[in-house]
């Protein structure tokens, strides 16, 4: 897997994705940045549980947030995310490969016993 | 969006315990396992096919060879096939259908297993009841011998 980034960094990200509230969360970051109370807005759990996965997100490295502003406005960081889906890319078609070679084999089995 | 799953599925025109022979006797996976380039010789391959045993593959190129050291966690024939890499955490099952016309569905579904359940107490915990007895009654059968 020819990924440029280190599999700790890999590990911490998939185990942060591994969520779906977070994962939600990086969906709706993905279409722009947002505050943790606008991010909270839609779920009915606190505002403490969402800065929690926040907090999570931030550690894996998928998600940045500013230093300047009061608000500190949260943001996708995109690099790692790309890393994850050129795994996933890779994954993909290393097993349509296996798959290919797979049907062949079996055709080749099948004619065998058909003779 | 989930980005820690990959999910492929393929339609074999074969019927699903010939299938099933493939991705698990050594002598057929020789055939097809390694990645393009890439040879699997039939001495570097494992298979103990049981919850527990191990799943090794030895493939080897021109630039280099890449050994997949799994362990199976869940081995039902012929239809679901599961096994965890510990040192990447990636955990893949398939699972075979019959479509019933003769051909086989084969879904493959691939994630990342975060670090703690990587350890071999965890990958205990991917055993189901009845294969940890049988591993309990198999060490039992030890103990009782002279």
């Amino acid at each position: 897997m020819a990924t440029t980034i280190d599999d700790e960094r890999l590990d911490a990200m998939f185990a942060a994705l591994a969520d779906r509230t977070r994962r939600d969360i990086v969906a709706r970051l993905s279409r722009g940045e947002a505050t943790v109370k606008e991010l909270a807005a839609p779920y009915s759990m606190s505002l403490q549980a969402v800065s929690q996965h926040i907090g999570v997100l931030e550690r894996s490295g998928l998600v940045s947030r500013g230093r300047h502003r009061q608000t500190r406005p949260c943001r996708l960081e995109p690099g790692l995310l790309e890393a994850a889906i050129s795994w996933i890319e890779e994954s993909r078609r290393a097993w349509a490969e296996r798959m290919d070679r797979l049907e062949v084999h079996l055709a080749r089995l099948q004619d065998g016993e058909a003779r | 969006m989930s980005g820690d799953e990959l999910r492929y599925r393929r339609v074999f025109r074969a019927p699903r315990e010939l299938v099933w022979r493939c991705l698990t006797e050594p002598v057929e996976l020789a055939h097809f396992w390694g990645p393009r380039g890439m040879t699997t010789p039939l001495d570097g391959i494992v298979v103990e096919l049981r919850a527990g045993g191990r799943f090794e593959t030895l493939m080897i190129g021109e630039h280099g060879s890449h050994q997949m050291v799994a362990t199976f966690t869940e081995v039902v024939p012929p239809e679901r096939l599961a096994w965890v890499e510990p040192a990447t955490g990636v955990h893949t099952t398939s699972t075979l259908a019959d479509l019933g016309d003769g051909s086989t569905e084969v879904v493959i579904h691939q994630r990342h297993v975060p670090e703690p359940m990587r350890s071999p107490e965890a990958r205990a915990g991917f055993l189901t009841p009845l294969d940890k007895l049988e591993a309990h009654l198999a060490h039992l059968i030890r103990e009782d011998r002279p």
